[in-house]
């Protein structure tokens, strides 16, 4: 019996001990684990594209301005849109006209990217639906005619403007986003697309799209790239 | 990553041809006119020494048509204005020679008048123009060797049929 609560007591005094220790050892490591709780900013991003400005002022056939923003849902998936508005003259050896309009391009980026320590850096891909609604002007044109040195050629200078143009369509995106300063990114990307549907002006085609660029004789496919410069407004932060 | 960026030079540089009118694409068409025998109505006569002008107003001696030579043959391409002016004539002659500077031969002039329909193309070539034709008339005069005409297809969209047959 005397052995028994000597025994009772031994072991409740160890494991009164293991307990202490335990309590110990936590106190003693929460600050540890708590460097390496890696939190992430979340946020909503705005940025514009320079590209466009840049050209703008140094191409006397084009203006163009885009305001682009994402808004972090985890880890890797951010929510990402476009919204902007373009004029383009293409020019031709028979054909000169401009179109011009505004575009909205909604969808995902997905980052790759594994980031050390608090980085927030963007290797991306991305996904969009665009829709662009313009105009084009079709603002002069010489008949093509390889017979025309008899007569001379034909030149047409009565402007005519297609209105209510509208298209829509898919774009993958590639890209870099990199923080250069706290929150200041700057990023670059390549976009392809692929046109869904869009209305045909009579006796005429889309020349050029707006949000969507130039079109192609051999499809539907198009081409674009974006040189981006954006801020992050933290709203709160998370781990991963 | 590097053949998605492959894939994207090759896209751009492939369709740089987009933006340069090829010499096949079918251009504004001229008038094709078949030469048939008067007396057979139904038998192509070639015609000697055929040769043609473009005939412009106060311009009595004619304007050279762009490749035009003098051949014997049954067939003739014409260019047809585009300007708006809706009308073109022509001189042809028959037995056409030039000897020290002097014109010889049987010259008549035909008289063309149309309405016209700019058609696109494409952005490298524009539009080319399609006529559709309203007469077609010989001139007459007291050597006329072109003696009647027929119009065979009224809209001149290509230059792979006849548009035009006259009997000599």
């Amino acid at each position: 019996m005397k052995m028994k609560s000597m025994l009772k007591y031994f072991i409740s005094l160890v494991g009164c001990m293991i307990m202490c220790m335990n309590l110990h050892a936590q106190q003693d490591s929460i600050p540890t684990i708590d460097s390496f709780v890696i939190k992430k900013k979340y946020g909503i991003r705005f940025g514009v594209d320079l590209s466009k400005i840049t050209r703008t002022l140094l191409e006397s056939d084009y203006s163009g301005f885009e305001l682009n923003g994402d808004y972090r849902i985890s880890n890797k998936l951010y929510i990402a849109g476009e919204v902007g508005t373009e004029e383009r003259t293409s020019i031709t050896d028979y054909l000169n006209s401009t179109a011009e309009g505004n575009y909205l391009k909604i969808g995902s980026d997905y980052n790759m990217h594994n980031n050390w320590g608090d980085m927030d850096n963007l290797v991306y891909f991305g996904f969009r639906f665009g829709i662009s609604n313009f105009k084009q002007t079709l603002n002069n044109y010489t008949i093509y005619d390889t017979n025309s040195q008899t007569w001379g050629p034909t030149e047409i200078a009565d402007p005519k403007t297609f209105t209510g143009l509208n298209t829509g369509w898919v774009e993958l995106m590639f890209g870099f986003k990199a923080e250069v300063l706290t929150n200041l990114f700057v990023g670059v990307n390549l976009q392809m697309k692929r046109r869904l549907y869009e209305t045909q002006p009579d006796n005429f085609e889309n020349i050029y799209i707006p949000g969507f660029g130039r079109t192609f004789d051999s499809g539907k496919f198009g081409i674009g790239f974006g040189y981006n410069v954006s801020y992050l407004v933290p709203l709160y932060k998370k781990v991963k | 990553m590097k053949q998605f960026l492959c894939l994207f030079l090759i896209v751009i540089f492939s369709c740089e041809k987009d933006d340069i009118c090829a010499d096949t694409v079918q251009t504004t068409p001229r008038l094709v006119i078949e030469f048939y025998d008067l007396t057979a109505p139904d038998n192509v006569l070639a015609v000697a020494g055929l040769f043609a002008r473009g005939l412009d107003s106060g311009n009595a001696e004619g304007v050279p048509i762009n490749n035009e030579v003098v051949f014997t043959r049954s067939k003739i391409s014409l260019p047809l204005k585009t300007d708006g002016s809706n009308e073109t004539e022509f001189i042809l002659f028959k037995n056409y020679d030039v000897v020290d500077g002097v014109e010889s031969g049987n010259r008549d002039t035909i008289k063309i008048t149309y309405n016209t329909e700019n058609v696109y193309v494409s952005r490298a070539c524009g539009y080319k123009t399609n006529f559709e034709i309203l007469t077609f008339s010989i001139t007459e005069d007291s050597d006329q060797w072109m003696r009647n005409s027929d119009i065979i297809i009224y809209n001149i969209t290509n230059e792979n049929e006849i548009h035009v047959k006259i009997f000599h």
